[in-house]
């Protein structure tokens, strides 16, 4: 009852994982599943805990993203109930959904891509996730993820043996080459989690380069308080 | 503008960090806490380098007195900076550079670390300190919880004497293991630490379910069952 799309730019070289749940706080499983440099991977399903810190070591070590699966699989008794996606830094993306997941369960891996999903309506919804991944290409990553989520949910998201389920919680998560997240938004519990993450992105966006400049040049920063105003009028300037 | 708390549990030893602000998303800072490392947690002209800087130097075995000094010695904006970072002993230390701006303190504790600034007034910091003090015996996260509540009722944030809203909370928990035990966060809403006080009690009535899901997943009922149930024992 997850759909996710993981998926390294090819251009930037930027990793990062749009998500979306039944489950609350999906984005708490998404921890330590991206890498700078190294690749990026989310196990979902009835996850195993301990797979993305391994999947991202094994990277790390060297290893591709296909032998990287290969040793999740073979370390775990129950990976026929996980579905684990991997993309590593050579554009390998590699998939695997078990036997006992939640039907519809499947995966499509695009270009430096995977999208994947359990308890889903079926196959569209992976379907219409790469394509909107796909053309929204030049908006840059996160937009692309952001996109890809709108459009499984469009296709018809989650649906359980009662009909559609609803995107409870949602995360959106985008690593450059630093030591730390570029984007890492999250709704934890939500009726409608997609609109809410996409709201808390667009007041994001513009404040990622306020908040670098500021740290760097904090002698000479706008206070936030100020920063937050400019924010609304220019908003208000440009809806009126 | 943000306030804080850094902690380890005296029965656990868990780390864990609470903190809420005006800016959106403050949670995203989950490099903060390292399980069996320690915690960092930098804020006011924050870096977003010094804090995995910091648990990679508690890692090496360095102390966070020690760190404070490399921190200092290598940042010529050191007084605009305002950090608290503990360690697996017990060590805490607290610094709120006087660029901060008014109000900005902080309050050190045997395994904790309250601090914030653009924020009230110095009652504000006592109030993280009483809410976490309340239920000393209480779960970590409770705790932390309580101590963001307490900083908000205590006045919380103001800038030139105007009150500002809380936009985003978020709490994180680790024990030994690499994942966190809990790591819950609300990035934008009008009163953040009250949704953050919804979210956690909600989470708290799956946790064990999604746990023995991920242990024993072939002994898991569907998700939309289990909360149907929760459902009904709550009606």
């Amino acid at each position: 009852m997850t759909y996710s799309m993981v998926a390294r730019c090819p251009r930037t070289g930027q990793l990062g994982i749009g998500v979306a749940s039944y489950s609350m706080a999906i984005g708490l499983y998404c921890d330590g599943a991206v890498r700078a440099n190294t690749g990026v991977t989310l196990t979902q399903g009835f996850p195993n805990p301990r797979n993305n810190y391994l999947a991202i070591n094994l990277l790390a070590l060297g290893r591709t993203a296909g032998q990287a699966l290969t040793e999740l699989i073979g370390n775990d008794r129950d990976s026929e109930y996980r579905q684990i996606a991997m993309v590593d830094r050579d554009n390998d993306a590699v998939a695997h959904s078990g036997a006992n997941l939640r039907k519809w369960a499947g995966h499509r891996i695009g270009k430096a891509c995977v999208a994947f999903g359990d308890g889903l309506a079926g196959q569209q919804v992976l379907d219409a996730m790469e394509a909107a991944f796909e053309a929204a290409s030049p908006a840059g990553l996160d937009e692309q993820l952001l996109a890809a989520l709108e459009a499984g949910r469009d296709a018809g998201g989650m649906a359980g043996a009662k009909g559609r389920l609803p995107e409870r919680s949602a995360a959106l998560i985008v690593w450059g080459n630093r030591t730390h997240n570029e984007v890492d938004l999250r709704v934890d519990l939500h009726d409608r989690a997609i609109d809410e993450l996409r709201r808390i992105y667009v007041d994001y966006k513009p404040s990622i380069a306020y908040y670098d400049e500021r740290a760097r040049n904090p002698r000479n920063a706008i206070p936030a308080m100020e920063f937050a105003d400019m924010l609304k009028n220019q908003r208000q300037k440009e809806t009126a | 503008m943000t306030y804080s708390i850094i902690a380890r549990c005296p029965h656990t030893g868990r780390f864990g960090v609470g903190s809420t602000t005006f800016s959106i998303a403050c949670g995203r800072r989950n490099e903060s806490v390292r399980p069996n490392v320690g915690v960092s947690k930098s804020q006011a002209f924050y870096l977003r380098y010094v804090d995995p800087l910091a648990l990679n130097m508690l890692a090496q075995g360095y102390t966070p007195q020690h760190i404070v000094r490399t921190l200092e010695a290598g940042d010529p904006d050191f007084d605009y900076r305002q950090f608290g970072i503990i360690d697996r002993e017990n060590n805490v230390v607290a610094h709120t550079g006087p660029g901060c701006g008014k109000w900005a303190g902080h309050t050190v504790g045997p395994d904790y670390a309250a601090y914030g600034n653009g924020l009230a007034g110095p009652q504000t910091v006592a109030g993280i300190v009483s809410g976490f003090l309340k239920h000393p015996d209480a779960p970590l996260e409770d705790r932390l919880l309580e101590a963001l509540e307490g900083g908000r009722d205590a006045g919380g944030q103001a800038s030139k004497g105007v009150p500002r809203p809380e936009r985003s909370a978020w709490i994180r928990v680790v024990d030994q293991l690499d994942h966190p035990e809990v790591d819950v966060r609300v990035d934008l809403h009008d009163k953040s630490v009250t949704e953050l006080r919804r979210v956690l009690e909600e989470f708290k009535r799956y946790r064990d379910y999604y746990k023995a899901r991920c242990a024993h997943p072939g002994e898991a009922i569907p998700e939309e069952e289990f909360a149907a149930k929760l459902d009904a024992k709550a009606a």
